[in-house]
């Protein structure tokens, strides 16, 4: 049973067995502050908000060596290392650490759990100060462009003015994109992954079925669900949508065919069927329902260039872009990091661009990928490496056109 | 390729030009450009893992074949958009050269000469698809879908209305200064967009460049 539940992407550390893997980095923790005072987008002031972060490597004297690190749909701040309260490692252990593609020894890594997530930052299952209880449906839409200010508000306290660059896949790609247009001077390379400027009805309608999965649960009334009862199931089936459209048709005919799963309660149950129940309720044990909700919700929001055209959007962005996607990949299609990287490049900027082969669709950047780590790696010394230079001689300062 | 080439483009080239390298491979060639010419340059390649070479080289690189390589960009771009060793493999190569035209003011190009004396030897006496030193593959393996000689290229400059504003022939490592249809494995030719044709239309055969 364990055999098939191990990962089907010898990754996507947060819901595998993961007992005999090791993080080079060893136990690391998460830490909360509490920011004073913050407004959404849409209007609703927070007197404060809890966020959760963890910084790994060390900063430099001259403070220019952050990275952020902007996390999926699922993510939490709990980047590298192990986590002491759940002996897991971060859900990026196989690219941030000491030689990996975020080298820990030359950077200041920053994780932090997105607003309106459930891993220690302020979202629905928070209790809302006016109340005593969670905020639940009462919670404030958020933005990706909320959590991108959120993450400034985070660099601020942490005393860091410029961010050397700011990293993130899929969701965390949106936000890393809004920092890059809302923040320009802010930072100065964005690492974009396997993400787009703005679903597409597909993405869209894969998320409104997780949403309706969750909505339909009788357990979730209306948002105000207890313990007792919960919508576990609704959560789970969400999931399960959502799991199977970050893989690839590939790597589950691979991992599972038409195989059944011996000693299956159920008789004939497919051995994908066993995979899909045990990612959806080892996701309940870590996820808010109502955070799902928001979450999803925010990144069908999602319009870079909703509010006015590529060009004026992209005038004041100064950042160099690696912008990437894998060939596998259906739910994010190559096409779109296509377009990104046109307007990128049409509005004079530097961007480097690949489609990484990979088999494994969506998730391949969560997994022991070494094209992956191979390209990130030199990407962001030679970045780091030509900014250290350019900074002794200013006189140089790069153009591109 | 003939590293007599890499040398004239080198020179052809100002420095702080604006580059667009089309085929880049490893980017060896355009990372040289960026040193020695101090170019801001931009390569474009098809292969992820050379992708991954020019990045380690700290260039800006697009994965992506060279049509797509040339839709990314706006507008005279770039000053120079290079097409070295990659033009015969081009489907389509006027409509690209006209593309190339739109991103970038001028275009620098290489192609091997089908004409040279000892591909029509072999021709003649072996009666088979020739190779040579600047046709190494055979006919069955080779990337190349065109095969044209220096006559060739002139007519079809003149046939589509892109003007030569340079020419350099290459023998293993000697330029070639006359006969180059002939005594030629190696040709590179600059076009321009912008400057008015030539004076006087200039013969194929043995037509010198000024530079060489």
């Amino acid at each position: 049973m364990a055999a098939e539940h191990s990962s089907i992407l010898r990754g996507d550390l947060q819901d595998q067995q993961t007992a005999s893997y090791q993080s080079p980095l060893g136990v690391t923790g998460t830490q909360t502050v509490t920011l004073q005072e913050f407004a959404t987008e849409s209007g609703y002031k927070f007197d404060t908000v809890d966020v959760s972060y963890q910084t790994l490597g060390k900063l430099s004297p001259g403070r220019d060596n952050a990275i952020l690190v902007c996390h999926g749909l699922s993510g939490n701040a709990h980047v590298a290392g192990m986590d002491p309260k759940t002996g897991r490692p971060g859900w990026w252990d196989y690219h941030v650490g000491p030689g990996k593609a975020l080298d820990t020894d030359k950077f200041f890594i920053i994780g932090t759990n997105t607003l309106g997530g459930c891993s220690g930052t302020t979202g629905p299952a928070s209790l809302n100060p006016h109340t005593g209880r969670p905020y639940g449906m009462d919670f404030p839409p958020v933005t990706v462009r909320d959590m991108a200010r959120l993450q400034a508000r985070l660099v601020d306290h942490l005393g860091i003015q410029k961010l050397f660059a700011v990293a993130g896949a899929s969701m965390g790609g949106m936000q890393a994109l809004a920092w890059v247009t809302d923040l320009p001077e802010r930072v100065q390379v964005c690492l974009s992954i396997a993400t787009c400027t703005a679903h597409n009805a597909m993405q869209i309608a894969f998320n409104e079925i997780g949403r309706q999965a969750i909505l339909a649960d009788p357990c979730w009334n209306q948002g105000n669900y207890t313990e007792a009862a919960y919508p576990a199931h609704g959560l789970a089936v969400a999931r399960m949508v959502g799991h199977v459209t970050y893989l690839s048709q590939l790597a589950m005919a691979r991992k599972f065919g038409r195989r059944r799963q011996p000693e299956a309660a159920e008789p004939r149950q497919f051995s994908v069927e066993s995979y899909l129940r045990h990612q959806g309720s080892s996701f309940v044990k870590r996820f808010d329902p109502n955070s799902y909700i928001y979450l999803t919700r925010a990144i069908d929001e999602f319009d870079l260039f909703e509010k006015a055209a590529p060009e004026e959007v992209l005038r004041r962005v100064r950042a160099h872009f690696l912008v990437i996607s894998f060939s596998s990949d259906w739910l994010y299609p190559a096409e779109q990091s296509r377009d990104l990287v046109r307007l990128l490049k049409r509005a004079g900027l530097a961007a480097t661009y690949i489609n990484l082969e990979s088999e494994y669709g969506h998730d391949s950047f969560l997994i022991e990928n070494e094209p992956f780590a191979n390209l990130v790696r030199p990407f962001l010394n030679r970045e780091y490496e030509a900014r250290a230079k350019t900074a002794a001689a200013p006189a140089l300062a790069e153009h591109h056109p | 390729m003939n590293p007599g080439v890499y040398a004239t483009v080198e020179r052809w080239i100002p420095e702080r030009s604006r580059v667009l390298d089309l085929g880049t491979g490893d980017g060896a060639f355009l990372a040289r450009l960026a040193k020695t010419r101090q170019v801001i340059g931009e390569g474009v390649e098809k292969d992820p893992a050379l992708v991954t070479r020019c990045v380690e080289r700290g260039l800006v690189v697009h994965q992506g074949d060279i049509a797509d390589g040339l839709d990314q960009h706006a507008n005279g771009a770039f000053d120079f958009v290079l097409l070295l060793g990659t033009f015969q493999e081009l489907v389509q190569p006027a409509e690209i050269l006209q593309e190339a035209f739109r991103v970038g003011r001028q275009i620098i190009l290489s192609y091997s000469n089908f004409a040279h004396y000892w591909v029509r030897l072999q021709l003649l006496f072996h009666g088979r698809t020739p190779v040579t030193r600047s046709l190494p593959t055979p006919w069955y393996r080779t990337r190349n879908l065109h095969f044209l000689s220096v006559a060739d290229f002139e007519v079809f400059c003149g046939e589509t209305g892109i003007r030569q504003t340079r020419r350099a022939f290459f023998n293993g490592h000697q330029p070639v200064r006359f006969l180059p249809n002939l005594r030629a494995e190696t040709a590179l030719s600059l076009l321009d967009s912008t400057r008015p044709p030539a004076a006087a239309p200039r013969k194929f055969e043995g037509g010198l460049d000024p530079e060489i």
